[in-house]
């Protein structure tokens, strides 16, 4: 069976492509940032993952408003980055693991969820920012992905609860799944901002560092709370760390914090993120 | 607790008909009353009235000054009204020169009559998207037409005369909920906002494509936020629920919901496509004949080639299409959050960003 060696919690905020993009990463505004991100890196590099799956939503770039689906499993052999309007930022293409990915799926019915099934799709910045945060620019990728797609736009978005049981089905499926693959999960979103609404620039601080205080081993709270009370806390646009939520739900109930990053604003965003290892 | 009575009061010349829509709606469910307030001749003195003629528990909605008295009906009573609805109000004190403009209406309602009265006072009333409404307009005018200049005269005294409501507004802690029309010009979505400001336990519904009328010219977008108000709220709890109804009560905060979705549809359709390279050159070469694929409606068309971000939003964009609009004209993030916010650039950075 597969082994899930860690969960990881990160913000995917464009601009971070861009800062990356423009070789802005050492200019006062972004240094503390990425600086940051350095232990989650050391920490990646010495786990050596060979599948990453990342949770993380579409912002209007491979889905429209014409069909939006609740959740929806890449299972594509590779993805592309999508182009958001700027063109396709020009970092190399994801390998889908796509075995995983059908096996997930699979799972995922049996269990009473019904994604849908992406054979041919690009990715955004939800998937390709976690990525460069952790792995950085290599020429080639060195862990194949499984992406899954959670709406957290078009309302009604799925409850918190529901992200936490699919989490479920995904540790089943990965601890289902032959071989002795090494799979990290990212869950990524977040943390506390608000882009629309005479709100818009919203942070809330004191939220996000409770978040990430709280999700390794205090996480209940946030499973029970209601998709209005992640609006209010941590922002319209914040609403998406609820599919961290899906991360946690796969990993152990106690785990290790082993490292924890929080910066703000980046651009206009609580930004940051933890890595989590089960215990056993 | 007995059962609550719904009292719904109107406003200056208007009657029942000002309230017919809800009525119709809630009277299934509950007791309801729609006052009388023709006879009054101050404020005060109505919502007395009102509290004689209808006894017990009482919700209480009213509509412009309607609202006026229903707030006079909490300061003399706070123990009768266990929940407030003021739509389409305010609670200043009279202004300088409000009483020169309401006598020349209250003469020529005297020297023309009363249908002169409706067609100067109704228009600027209604938002101009239902100045075509035959059933609206010709049902408010004949409920102008069922009042009479000694009728107008009275009610224009009581409001000149009217008490003082910011004073004691603070003190209002039953649930309140205010409803403006976003055009309503007489009494504008920042009055409600003040009002929002002052109230320990209030939501704000703004009605989109609503005037000073809206309880009849969005009736189930009221109705909507009426049901939300009559069901109850959780204190902490400012968001309602926008599932049934698509309505919210955090008016700073709009989630994409199923109304979003509709009204914004092609300018989101629009700016999506710019996702594609030949789109872009296309909207660079000729923006117009670009937007003209999509069908905008001219207020959409207008917000897109003003880059006017908090339009866009406004008419349904959503920021994550519509922001691809800025890779062809770049603009900062934060400056168009800015213009969400309704703020300087500068002052948004240090307020909401913290940066100096």
């Amino acid at each position: 069976m597969a082994k899930i060696i860690g969960g990881v919690g990160t913000s995917h905020v464009p601009s971070i492509g861009v800062a990356l993009d423009k070789g802005m990463a050492d200019t006062p505004d972004w240094k503390p940032f990425f600086d940051g991100y350095i232990p989650g890196k050391e920490w990646m590099k010495q786990a050596k993952p060979d599948i990453a799956v990342v949770i993380f939503n579409d912002h209007g770039n491979s889905f429209f408003l014409d069909r939006v689906p609740t959740f929806a499993v890449g299972v594509a052999e590779s993805y592309k980055p999508v182009d958001e309007g700027w063109g396709p930022r020009s970092i190399p293409e994801f390998a889908g693991a796509s075995d995983l990915s059908w096996h997930f799926v699979d799972k995922l019915v049996e269990q009473h969820f019904d994604p849908l099934v992406c054979r041919e799709i690009e990715v955004d910045h939800g998937l390709q920012v976690p990525m460069e945060l952790f792995f950085g620019r290599p020429d080639k990728w060195p862990v194949k992905v499984v992406p899954i797609w959670v709406n957290t736009i078009q309302y009604p978005i799925p409850t918190p609860l529901r992200c936490w049981e699919m989490g479920k089905v995904l540790r089943d499926a990965i601890e289902s799944f032959p071989g002795d693959g090494r799979v990290v999960i990212m869950g990524t979103g977040g943390l506390s901002h608000q882009l629309q609404g005479s709100r818009a620039g919203f942070i809330n601080r004191e939220a996000d560092e409770a978040w990430l205080d709280g999700i390794a081993n205090d996480y209940e709270k946030y499973r029970n709370m209601s998709r209005e009370d992640y609006v209010e806390q941590f922002g319209s646009e914040g609403a998406e760390l609820i599919m961290w939520l899906v991360m946690r739900a796969a990993m152990d109930p106690k785990v290790d914090l082993k490292h924890k990053h929080y910066y703000a604003p980046a651009s206009l965003t609580g930004a940051g993120m933890v890595v989590l290892e089960n215990q056993t | 607790m007995s059962q609550p009575t719904l009292v719904l009061i109107p406003g200056l010349l208007c009657d029942s008909f000002a309230w017919h829509k809800q009525a119709g709606v809630f009277g299934k469910d509950m007791p309801i009353g729609i006052a009388d307030v023709s006879a009054g001749v101050s404020i005060t003195g109505m919502a007395e009235d009102i509290l004689t003629r209808h006894p017990g528990v009482l919700w209480v909605a009213g509509h412009s000054m309607g609202a006026r008295i229903a707030l006079e009906m909490v300061r003399l009573a706070p123990e009768r009204v266990a929940k407030l609805a003021l739509i389409d109000t305010g609670i200043h004190p009279r202004r300088e020169g409000e009483e020169i403009k309401r006598q020349e209406l209250v003469d020529l309602a005297y020297s023309d009559g009363m249908s002169a009265l409706a067609a100067r006072w109704l228009p600027p009333m209604v938002h101009e998207a239902h100045h075509g409404d035959e059933v609206l307009m010709d049902g408010l005018t004949e409920m102008v037409l069922r009042a009479s200049p000694e009728q107008h005269e009275r009610q224009i005294e009581a409001l000149l005369s009217r008490p003082d409501a910011a004073a004691y507004l603070g003190t209002v802690t039953c649930p309140v909920l205010l409803v403006v029309g976003r055009y309503d010009k007489w009494s504008p979505v920042a009055q409600h906002e003040d009002m929002l400001a002052l109230l320990p336990d209030a939501r704000l519904v703004i009605i989109e494509d609503a005037g000073h009328f809206a309880p009849l010219e969005q009736p189930e977008a009221v109705t909507a936020a009426m049901r939300m108000w009559m069901a109850g709220w959780q204190k902490e709890d400012k968001m309602t629920d926008t599932s049934e109804d698509g309505k919210q009560a955090l008016p700073e905060t709009p989630l994409f919901d199923r109304e979003a979705n509709f009204r914004g549809y092609r300018m989101n359709k629009m700016a999506m496509d710019l996702g594609r390279a030949e789109n872009r050159e296309a909207f660079k070469a000729d923006e117009d004949a670009y937007l003209d694929r999509y069908g905008l409606s001219d207020e959409e068309r207008a917000a897109v080639k003003a880059r006017d971000w908090h339009e866009m939003v406004r008419l349904g964009g959503n920021l994550f299409f519509i922001l691809k609009i800025s890779a062809i004209d770049p603009t900062p993030m934060t400056r168009i959050a800015a213009a969400q916010a309704g703020m300087d650039h500068d002052a948004f950075l240090a307020q909401r960003l913290g940066k100096v």
